[in-house]
C-alpha cells in the first residue's frame, strides 16, 4: 500500500517544531544540590519551612526508596536513569511561595501567556465565553499563584499549594497524606514522598458543590531537574469537584524525570472528576529527549455511594508509566476510566487502570482508546478485580487499539480477576486500522487525507472526548491533531 | 532477579530420581544427553511460580509439595475390560486406538486396525531403536526453553504416540491415544507425542487422560504434544481429560501451521486437582486457520488453567479461541490468552474470547486475554466475562414448570455447547458432551 510509504515519510517531517510548548524560559532558579542522598530531603524541607513531622515522614519515605528496585515488568525500554545526576528542587528565585499575582514575575506571567493558561483573575472575569477556572501554577518545584482563593474561601473550599496546606491545614494533611498511595507503594511514589516539592491541596466540604473547575497546571522548565509534585483532593461527605491538570515542559536533548503521586479521596456520596491534559515534551524524531513521566494516581471510594472518575489524555512524554486507579471501598461507590492515548514517534506508553472492587454493589467502567502512530509502542495494561466480599460487583471494560502506520505497536494486558460469583465482568478489546472503505468515503467527499483520519480519529475517541470538561475539549481535539498529523497512513 | 532460593521437597526429588531411573529410561547416548540438559535446566529454573509473569495464578512451588515416584518400566495389570469401564463414554468411538498405563505402552491393549495411511509407533520403542539423530529428533520440542514443565517432560518421557499421517491421506475415523493413570500408588509419569501431518492429509486424533476406577486418586501427569501440520492439511485435535478430582495433570501443546491448514484445537478439563494446559500455536505459511477451543468444569478446591500464546509470525492467517468454563464450589479457573502479532503479520484476523459461569459464590476465576500487536493492516479483537447464572432466565423456566435442577442443568448445557460445536467431528462432540453431562449430573444442587 502506497499510503504507508507516504505515512513513514510524514513521520519523518514531524519534528520538534510540531510541539509547541517546547520554549525555554529564562529565569533565575534556585535549585538544591545535585544528587539525591538525605541532605537533599532535608534541603528541601527546610527550603518549605515545613514542620519536623512533614520531614520525618519524608525521611522515612527515603529510607524505604533505598530498599527498593525499580520495576521492569512494564513494556517501556530506556537506559537506566542515574538518580544522582539531577536535580530534585528547583525554583524561580524571587518565588517564595504562592503570592499575589502582582508581585509573581513577569517573565513566570508571560510563559503562561505563551502556554495560554490564564492566570489574571480580571481577564477572565470580563470574559464573555467559558467558564472560569481556578489555575494552581506550578512553576518547576514550586506553586507561583493560585487563582479565585478568595472566592473559593467563601464557598468554604481550600484549594491552595501543597506547601501552604502543610502550614496552614496541617491536620487534614496528615489524615490523608499517603492514605492512599502509601509511601512504599511503588519506586517511584516512594522518591516522590521523599522529594516532593509543591502541588496542589484541594479540600471540599461536607454537602458543597465546588463553585468552580479547578485547575493545575504543571511546567517544568529547568534542565536536569526532576519534578515530583503530590496532589491531594479530599472531598467530603456529598461535595462534589472536578479537577483539571496540565503540563508541559521545554524541548530538551535529555530525558527529565517526572514522578507525581495524586491521591483522591471520596467520603460518602462524595464525588470527584479528575481531568489531565498530559501534553509533556515527547522528544524528537529520533527519540531523543523527552519526559519520562512515572505517575502514581490513585482515588480511593471511602464513602458509600462515592464516584471518581478519571479522564486523561495522553499525548505527550517519551515513556509514560501511569495507572490512574480506583479502589472502590464503599458499598455502592463507582470508578470511571476514559482514556485517550496517542503515541507518535518513538514515544512508548504503558497506561491504564485499575478497578478494585472492595464494597458491594460496587460498580466501574473502563474506556481505553489507543491509538499508535510512527514508531510507538501503545500499551493498555489494567486491572479488574473483585474480592470475595465485593458482592455485585460490575464492571464494563472496553479497550480499543488504533493502528496507524505499520511500524508502530498496540498491546493490550488486561488482568480480570473474579472472587465471587456475583461479580458481572465484561471485557472487550479490539485493534485494528482506519478503515480503507471509510477514508475513501471521506475523501470522496472533499476531505484532504489528513482531515479524513483527523475525523475519523475523533470519532473514534468521542466517547472519552464527552468526558473531558468544556474548557479542555477544545484544546484536546487540537491536541489530537497535532499529535497525529502526517501520520496518515 | 535472580535470588537463590532453597529447592523445594518436590525440585529436589525429581532432580535426584534422575540418577536412579535415567538407565531405564529409553533412548540411546544423544537422547541421554538431551534429557540431561533438560533436567538441567529444570533444575535451574526450579518449579515456576508467581513471580513468573506467565505463571501469576498459578503457583507449581507452592501447589506441588509431594513428590512421587518416577513411573518406569510400570507392570500396573489392567486389563482390556477395565479398559473400557475407565473409556467410560470414548469406549463407543469407533476408530484405533492405542493404549499407555502409567507412562507405559501396553500393546495387549491397544488396537491399531483401521489406521490405514497413518503411522502408529510408541515412543519408547521409537526412542530405543532409533538412531541418535532421530532421538535427538524426537527429544527436542520447539516449546519454549524456559518452561520448567516441558523440561521436566524431556527429562523423563518413557513413552507416546509416534504419529506420521501421509501427504493426502484422509482419515475418516479418530485415532484415540489413551494415557491412564492406574494402580494404588501415585506416581509421576511424562509420556510426549510426536505428530506430524502430511500435506493435504486430513485427520482427527484424540488424546485421552483417564484414571481407572478404585485406582488411588493421586497423580501427576507432565504430557506433551508436537504437532506439525503439513501444508494445505485439515486437522482436528481434541484432548479429554477426566479424571476423579485429585490428580494434577500438566500439559504443553506445540502446534505449527503450514499454508493453508486448518487446525481445530478442542480441551476437555473435567475432575482436575490441578491442571496446566498450555498451547503453544505458530504459523509458518500463510492463510492457515487456527481455531482453539476448550470447555473446563471444576469443582470443590480445583484449579484449572489454561495458557494460550498464538504466534502470527506470517501474514494473512486466522484465529480464533472460545474457551468456556463452570465453576463450582472453590474452583479456581484460569484463563491466560496471549496473541501475538509480528511486524510483518499483515491481515492477520484474530478473535478470543473467554466467558465462566459461576455457580458458587466462593468460586474464583481469572482472566488475562492479551493482546500484543506489531503490524497496523489487522482486525483483533478480544473479549472475557463472568457472571453467575442468570436468574432471570432460571425464573423464566421455573415458571414453566421446570425444576429448579434440570432448568440449571439446561442453562448450563447451552452456555458450554457454544465451545462443543467447534468440534466437528460428530462422533468426538457426542463423547465430549457426555463427559460434560455426567460432570453437570453431579452438580447436585
Amino acid at each position: 500500500m502506497a499510503a504507508v510509504e507516504a505515512t513513514i515519510e510524514q513521520v519523518k517531517k514531524i519534528d520538534v517544531d510540531q510541539y509547541k510548548y517546547g520554549f525555554e524560559t529564562d529565569i533565575e532558579s534556585v535549585k538544591a544540590p545535585k544528587g539525591l542522598d538525605e541532605d537533599t530531603v532535608r534541603y528541601i524541607s527546610a527550603q518549605k519551612n515545613e514542620p519536623a513531622w512533614m520531614l520525618e515522614w519524608r525521611l522515612d519515605a527515603f529510607q524505604r526508596w533505598k530498599t527498593m528496585t525499580e520495576p521492569t515488568w512494564a513494556k517501556v525500554h530506556y537506559p537506566k536513569i542515574d538518580f544522582q545526576d539531577q536535580y530534585y528542587y528547583s525554583a524561580p528565585k524571587k518565588a517564595a511561595g504562592p503570592m499575589s499575582l502582582d508581585e509573581i514575575d513577569p517573565v513566570i506571567l508571560e510563559t503562561y501567556k505563551k502556554l495560554g493558561i490564564p492566570l489574571k483573575e480580571q481577564e477572565i472575569l470580563a470574559g464573555v465565553q467559558g467558564s472560569r477556572v481556578a489555575v494552581d501554577a506550578v512553576f518547576d518545584s514550586v506553586s507561583v499563584v493560585t487563582t479565585f482563593k478568595d472566592e473559593l474561601k467563601k464557598a468554604g473550599v481550600i484549594f491552595c499549594s501543597f506547601s501552604e496546606a502543610v502550614r496552614e491545614h496541617p491536620e487534614l494533611i496528615k489524615k490523608y497524606l499517603g492514605s492512599v498511595v502509601p509511601q512504599s507503594d511503588n519506586y517511584y511514589a516512594a522518591l516522590n514522598s521523599a522529594v516532593f516539592s509543591d502541588g496542589s491541596f484541594v479540600y471540599i466540604p461536607p454537602g458543597t458543590r465546588c463553585p468552580m473547575e479547578l485547575s493545575t497546571y504543571f511546567r517544568i522548565n529547568e534542565k536536569n531537574t526532576g519534578q515530583f509534585e503530590r496532589t491531594l483532593i479530599i472531598a467530603d461527605r456529598g461535595a462534589y469537584v472536578s479537577y483539571l491538570e496540565g503540563c508541559t515542559a521545554p524541548m530538551r536533548d535529555e530525558n527529565q524525570l517526572h514522578a507525581a503521586v495524586v491521591e483522591l479521596v471520596a467520603l460518602d456520596e462524595a464525588e470527584i472528576k479528575y481531568s489531565t491534559v498530559q501534553n509533556w515534551y515527547p522528544g524528537d524524531k529520533n527519540g531523543k529527549g523527552g519526559i519520562y513521566n512515572f505517575v502514581t494516581k490513585r482515588g480511593d471510594c471511602r464513602g458509600h455511594h462515592s464516584k471518581i472518575s478519571w479522564t486523561q489524555v495522553e499525548t505527550g512524554s517519551a515513556i509514560t508509566w501511569k495507572y490512574p486507579s480506583c479502589i472502590l471501598r464503599g458499598d455502592h461507590s463507582r470508578g470511571e476510566f476514559y482514556s485517550i492515548a496517542v503515541s507518535n514517534g518513538y514515544q512508548q506508553v504503558d497506561s491504564g487502570t485499575k478497578m478494585i472492587h472492595l464494597g458491594k454493589n460496587t460498580s466501574s467502567r473502563i474506556i481505553s482508546k489507543g491509538i499508535a502512530a510512527g514508531f510507538s509502542q501503545n500499551t493498555y495494561r489494567g486491572l479488574v478485580s473483585a474480592h470475595r466480599k465485593a458482592t455485585g460487583a460490575r464492571n464494563f471494560t472496553a479497550c480499543d487499539s488504533l493502528l496507524i502506520g505499520d511500524k508502530c505497536g498496540a498491546h493490550t494486558v488486561p488482568y480480570i480477576e473474579a472472587k465471587n460469583s456475583s461479580a458481572h465482568f465484561e471485557h472487550e478489546a479490539t485493534t485494528s486500522k482506519i478503515s480503507e472503505d471509510i477514508l475513501f468515503y471521506c475523501r470522496q467527499r472533499g476531505l484532504s487525507q489528513e482531515e479524513a483520519v483527523a475525523l475519523v480519529v475523533n470519532g473514534f475517541v468521542r466517547d472519552v472526548l464527552q468526558q473531558l470538561p468544556m474548557e479542555f475539549m477544545a484544546e484536546t481535539q487540537k491536541l489530537i491533531g497535532i499529535s497525529l498529523e502526517g501520520s496518515v497512513g | 532477579m535472580n535470588v537463590a532460593v532453597m529447592k523445594t521437597k518436590f525440585e529436589q526429588s525429581l532432580t535426584e530420581q534422575f540418577n536412579h531411573v535415567s538407565a531405564r529410561l529409553p533412548g540411546g547416548a544423544a537422547v541421554g544427553v538431551a534429557r540431561k540438559a533438560a533436567l538441567g535446566r529444570f533444575s535451574a529454573l526450579g518449579l515456576p511460580n508467581r513471580r513468573i509473569e506467565e505463571w501469576k495464578y498459578t503457583d507449581l512451588r507452592n501447589a506441588l509439595k509431594e513428590p512421587l515416584a518416577v513411573a518406569v518400566d510400570d507392570d500396573t495389570k489392567v486389563t482390556v475390560a477395565d479398559l473400557i469401564v475407565a473409556l467410560g463414554p470414548l469406549a463407543h468411538l469407533e476408530g484405533p486406538r492405542i493404549v499407555f498405563v502409567n507412562g507405559g505402552w501396553r500393546r495387549e491393549l491397544s488396537n491399531l486396525e483401521g489406521a490405514e495411511g497413518i503411522e502408529v509407533a510408541a515412543l519408547g520403542a521409537t526412542l530405543t531403536a532409533a538412531q541418535d539423530k532421530i532421538g535427538e529428533a524426537l527429544a527436542g520440542t520447539t516449546g519454549p526453553d524456559n518452561d520448567a514443565v516441558l523440561a521436566l517432560n524431556t527429562a523423563y518421557m518413557t513413552d507416546g504416540a509416534v504419529v506420521r499421517v501421509g501427504d493426502g491421506v484422509e482419515v475418516g475415523k479418530p485415532l484415540l491415544l489413551v494415557f491412564m493413570r492406574a494402580g494404588n500408588e501415585g506416581r509421576f509419569v511424562a509420556t510426549r507425542n510426536v505428530v506430524s501431518i502430511g500435506k493435504g492429509a486430513a485427520a482427527t486424533i484424540v488424546e485421552a487422560f483417564i484414571g481407572l476406577p478404585g485406582s488411588t486418586a493421586e497423580g501427576q501427569h507432565n504430557s506433551a504434544t508436537e504437532i506439525l501440520v503439513g501444508d494445505n492439511a485439515r486437522v482436528t485435535h481434541v484432548k479429554i481429560a477426566a479424571d476423579t478430582g485429585k490428580a494434577t495433570h500438566l500439559s504443553n501443546w506445540m502446534v505449527g501451521l503450514g499454508a493453508e491448514t486448518v487446525y481445530r484445537g478442542f480441551q476437555l478439563n473435567q475432575g482436575l486437582g490441578l491442571a496446566r494446559n498450555q498451547i503453544f500455536a505458530t504459523y509458518h505459511g500463510e492463510g492457515a486457520k487456527l481455531d482453539l477451543s476448550g470447555l473446563f468444569l471444576g469443582r470443590g478446591t480445583e484449579h484449572i488453567d489454561t495458557t494460550l500464546v498464538v504466534d502470527h509470525a506470517v501474514p494473512r492467517c486466522e484465529s480464533r479461541e472460545l474457551y468456556k468454563g463452570v465453576l463450582d464450589g472453590e474452583a479456581r479457573g484460569i484463563f491466560q490468552g496471549k496473541v501475538i502479532v509480528r511486524p510483518d503479520a499483515q491481515k492477520t484476523d484474530g478473535k478470543q474470547m473467554a466467558q465462566v459461569l459461576m455457580l458458587s459464590p466462593d468460586a474464583e476465576f481469572d482472566s488475562k486475554p492479551e493482546l500484543e500487536i506489531y503490524a497496523d493492516d489487522v482486525v483483533c479483537g478480544h473479549g472475557s466475562t463472568a457472571a453467575e447464572l442468570d436468574t432471570d432466565l432460571l425464573f423464566y423456566l421455573r415458571a414453566r414448570g421446570i425444576p429448579l435442577d434440570t432448568a440449571r442443568s439446561m442453562l448450563i448445557e447451552s452456555f458450554v455447547g457454544e465451545a462443543l460445536d467447534r468440534i466437528e467431528h460428530e462422533g468426538v462432540r457426542e463423547v465430549v458432551l457426555e463427559f460434560a453431562r455426567g460432570w453437570l449430573a453431579n452438580l447436585g444442587r
